[in-house]
């Protein structure tokens, strides 16, 4: 009875992401046609920023909590990912995933108090742990971390076959972000999804349900702090230089920013909006001076026009076209 | 006994809301909770269901002592409960409403969750049958895809009770299941209760409204400021002089 | 040694306590928080030089001017950016972000507007230093500290006895009974803003002369006067006071000490560990809890 019912499900229809898949495969060797190499490395940004924004997701869009200090996380992945290659010969494969654990494991241990903590306090224990961890970073000894100076590393590399060049790097990274939606796909629609969309809806009846409230909101921090330190890791192989100034609460802001243009609750709302904010953030390059009094000044207009983001607005407006339609 | 309260006493700050109260609830039948308001009762429901820890006294559900227990861990006993003010997730669908109540007795794992394992899909598919079953039960099935908020305010109460039964409780705590409801609602209502004794569940409600109760309960006991003033069938409540007294005042 | 550190270490800690101040009374008043504060500091600082020594204006002049412009300024934000997504019934989330939005364009604004480079006030006072217990204090230090004390008697008399303080604790503790006795809180939060910002503003003008003017001088500020107001009890004005002061005093003495290295993860440590160990702060402000 119940499959026969349509059942709703939030996630991209078959058709929709075959076609995506298409573009974003053709993506490379047609920005290398028109010479645009440069565009390439644009895109393997945005590829790795969905995967921190999707993370991002869980727990705002999803869980309802909000986290000003993911750059943290970012930072942990890059910079342990590099240590653990560079002084402990761990292989960057393997590395990339070892210090995303040890950012979900400290992750972890922040959103256990945490999770009591009431919107706008959660905010600023966040902002405190992103501070404390750039400082700390800022502040390390130079003959490790390269601190204020920055560090060099590698490209990732697979048993010899390296991803030295943009091109391979963006399909590496498809491969990634595609996976990690897919995961991000599967956790929402489960009985842990339900309960974490319930959480935000009201923790109190959530209670009552028997959801362990405090549970559910650490692993849906869990779950955003191994993609952001796993973003924060492909980030550093990528550019395969990292210093301090990545990882400021400006760029926790800039998660967030994504997030929420791009729509929350969503698979396609982190994808639209880490796209469409990288994109502005490089056009805004050619006003160089007044770059980031533009970019403010547009997070603030489409604060105020567009609360639900690009793709809840969009979702509206395909909504009232079809009830016209239905008419 | 399914559930027996023994002098539980619940203070806010000098006010003691609810004092000294024993009550012992059997198996298998509807007990009524009635009271002027201001009577402590939905305080007493709160102490039993985990939203405050009683200041003293004991709570023993199914010969476990849950007393202190946090909201979830009374739920996953099997105790489940409405609210007074519908406490429903409104931008949820019906269906997923009813599917966030059986969150307790799905089993996969989170990792299961993540990779979609055949087990995950196979016990999904099944309670999403179950939820249908039970919307059914309340002919809802046809707005299963709607947000809950947009329901009426009948069919919200009703889907509260469903959503409570999703857990399987072996008891459901309802807070005035009725109050809003119009009079075929509220029949409607009667027969749902008797259904729900008849799957074994057991049922201590809340309810103002008289007739409602005195039709459907088996045992009544009555609060009157935070304590116990009398209990009985209903036909010996409604007799009961000091009850009288009680809702109509001394004069 | 000692005293001279701890006399800086108060001069900083006054500036935090009056920022946290500000923080506490929109909490207060609205249940919100203000990310764009220190920077509302920034352009006081900014407006206080251009106006004292760019255009040679009397200080107590530029003093006025910049209070003014600030009231305005935070009114301003309350009107067309608070009220307008309080109105939308937006999710709280935007409404922070908008204050961070807020910030970066008042903070890339005035490098539009005065530059990257740093600016020094001309000196207030024609006596450079004072002396007081045997050491010698910068006079505007000195200003600094006692400005600020009697900033904050002003503010305590102002909540405490005049009928705008009252309409504010009445708005803040039930917006539909205070509306019912003839309260105005649309009014009442619109002022709270102007106020808190005409107290940025006026740190900006004590702390500019001290520090130097330069584009980031509030960012940092405005964080930490976070941390000084989770340290006394969010929403409690005086535990503001006392957790701002303890803060500034706890910073100087960890640089003098330990290393200046650490100054900024022991600020920021500290309010990790109040929010996570003891969220209600020393003053055991409840606003906070769940």
């Amino acid at each position: 009875m119940a499959d026969k019912l349509n059942l709703k499900t939030k996630s991209v229809s078959g058709p929709t992401a075959a076609i995506l898949l298409l573009v974003a495969l053709a993506i490379p060797p047609f920005l290398s046609a028109i010479n645009l190499n440069y565009g390439i490395l644009i895109c393997c940004f945005v590829l790795l920023y969905v995967v921190a924004v999707s993370g991002l997701d869980v727990v705002f869009g999803y869980s309802g909590q909000i986290s000003l200090g993911h750059a943290a996380y970012f930072a942990i992945g890059a910079y342990g990912s590099i240590m653990l290659h560079k002084y402990f010969g761990v292989t960057i494969v393997f590395s990339m995933l070892i210090a995303s654990a040890v950012a979900t494991i400290i992750g972890i241990v922040i959103a256990y108090p945490a999770s009591r903590l009431r919107f706008h306090f959660l905010s600023l224990s966040t902002i405190a742990f992103g501070e404390i961890v750039y400082q700390l970073v800022l502040q390390s000894p130079s003959a490790v971390t390269g601190n204020s100076l920055g560090i060099f590393t590698e490209p990732i590399s697979f048993f010899g076959f390296k991803l030295d060049t943009y091109t391979r790097f963006y399909y590496y990274g498809l491969a990634v972000m595609v996976i990690s939606l897919i995961l991000k796909n599967n956790l929402i629609n489960s009985k842990t999804g339900r309960a974490l969309i319930a959480i935000r809806e009201n923790a109190h009846a959530a209670d009552g349900a028997g959801i362990n409230v405090t549970r559910h909101k650490v692993i849906a921090f869990a779950v955003s702090t191994f993609y952001c330190a796993y973003a924060g890791a492909m980030y550093a192989h990528l550019v395969r230089f990292i210093s301090p100034d990545t990882f400021m609460f400006r760029q926790s802001v800039l998660f967030l920013t994504m997030l929420l243009f791009g729509g929350t609750g969503s698979l396609l709302g982190p994808v639209i909006g880490a796209f469409s904010v990288t994109l502005l953030n490089e056009a805004l390059r050619v006003a160089e001076k007044y770059q980031m009094f533009i970019y403010g000044t547009l997070m603030l207009l489409v604060i105020i026009a567009l609360p639900g983001g690009i793709y809840g607005s969009l979702k509206r407006l395909l909504n009232r076209f079809k009830r016209k339609e239905a008419r | 006994m399914l559930l027996s309260i023994e002098g539980v006493t619940v203070k806010f700050d000098s006010l003691i809301a609810v004092n000294n109260v024993s009550v012992n609830i059997a198996k298998g039948k509807i007990t009524g909770l009635i009271g002027p308001n201001g009577a402590g009762k939905t305080t007493l429901v709160n102490a039993i269901s985990g939203v405050y820890a009683p200041n003293a006294g004991k709570v023993v559900f199914d010969g476990e002592d849950i007393t202190g227990r946090r909201g979830y861990q009374i739920s996953k006993a099997g105790l489940a409960r409405t609210y007074q003010v519908i406490n429903l997730f409104e931008h949820m669908t019906v269906l997923e409403n009813v599917l966030v109540g059986m969150h307790t007795r799905l089993k996969s794992s989170l990792t299961a969750a993540f990779f979609k394992t055949r087990a995950e899909r196979a016990e999904e598919e099944a309670a999403r049958e179950k939820a249908f079953e039970l919307l059914r039960f309340v002919r809802l099935q046809d707005r299963f895809d709607n947000e809950a908020g947009s329901l009426s305010y009948g069919d919200q109460r009703r889907l509260e009770i469903i959503r409570g039964l999703a857990s399987d409780p072996k008891m459901v705590l309802l807070d005035e299941p009725a109050a809003g409801m119009n009079p075929v609602e509220k029949d409607d209502l009667d027969a749902m209760l008797r259904e729900i004794i008849n799957r074994g569940v057991t049922v201590l409600m809340i309810e103002h409204d008289m007739k409602l109760m005195m039709g459907v309960a088996d045992h009544v006991f009555v609060l009157n400021y935070g304590s116990k003033l009398a209990e009985g069938t209903p036909a010996e409540i409604q007799r009961n002089p000091d009850v009288i007294t009680a809702y109509l005042g001394d004069d | 040694m000692l005293a001279r550190v701890l006399v800086s270490g108060l001069v900083i800690g006054c500036i935090y306590g009056l920022i946290a101040l500000g923080y506490s009374l929109i909490y207060r008043a609205s249940g919100l928080m203000n990310f764009c504060q220190g920077d509302i500091l920034t352009i006081g600082a900014f407006l206080g030089y251009t106006f004292y020594a760019m255009l040679k204006l009397p200080f107590a002049v530029a003093f006025i001017l910049t209070i003014v412009l600030e009231i305005a300024l935070g009114m301003l934000l309350e009107r067309a950016v608070i009220r307008r997504l309080l109105g939308k019934k937006v999710d709280g989330t935007y409404i922070v972000l908008a204050t961070i939005a807020v910030s970066y364009m008042l903070q890339n604004g005035a490098i539009l507007g005065w530059g990257t480079r740093i600016f020094y006030f001309p000196p207030i006072f024609s006596v450079l230093s004072v002396r007081v217990f045997d050491i010698n204090i910068q006079s505007e230090a000195a200003f600094c500290i006692v400005a600020s004390v009697i900033l904050m008697i002003v503010l305590h008399i102002f909540v405490k006895y005049t009928a705008y303080g009252t309409a504010m604790r009445a708005s803040a503790m039930d917006a539909k009974a205070a509306k019912a006795c003839g309260v105005d809180p649309a009014m009442t939060i619109a002022l709270t803003w102007g106020i808190s910002a005409a107290i940025g503003g006026l740190c900006g003008m004590l702390i500019g002369p001290v520090y130097g003017v330069f584009i980031t001088l509030g960012a940092a500020i405005g964080r930490k006067g976070f941390a000084g107001a989770v340290i006394g009890g969010f929403g409690n004005m005086y535990g503001a006071l006392l957790g701002g002061a303890l803060l500034g005093i706890i910073e100087t003495v960890t640089t003098a000490y330990v290393s200046s290295i650490y100054k900024d993860v022991v600020s920021y440590g500290l309010l990790l560990v109040f929010l996570l160990i003891k969220p209600t702060g020393i003053f055991n402000e409840r606003a906070i809890a769940d």
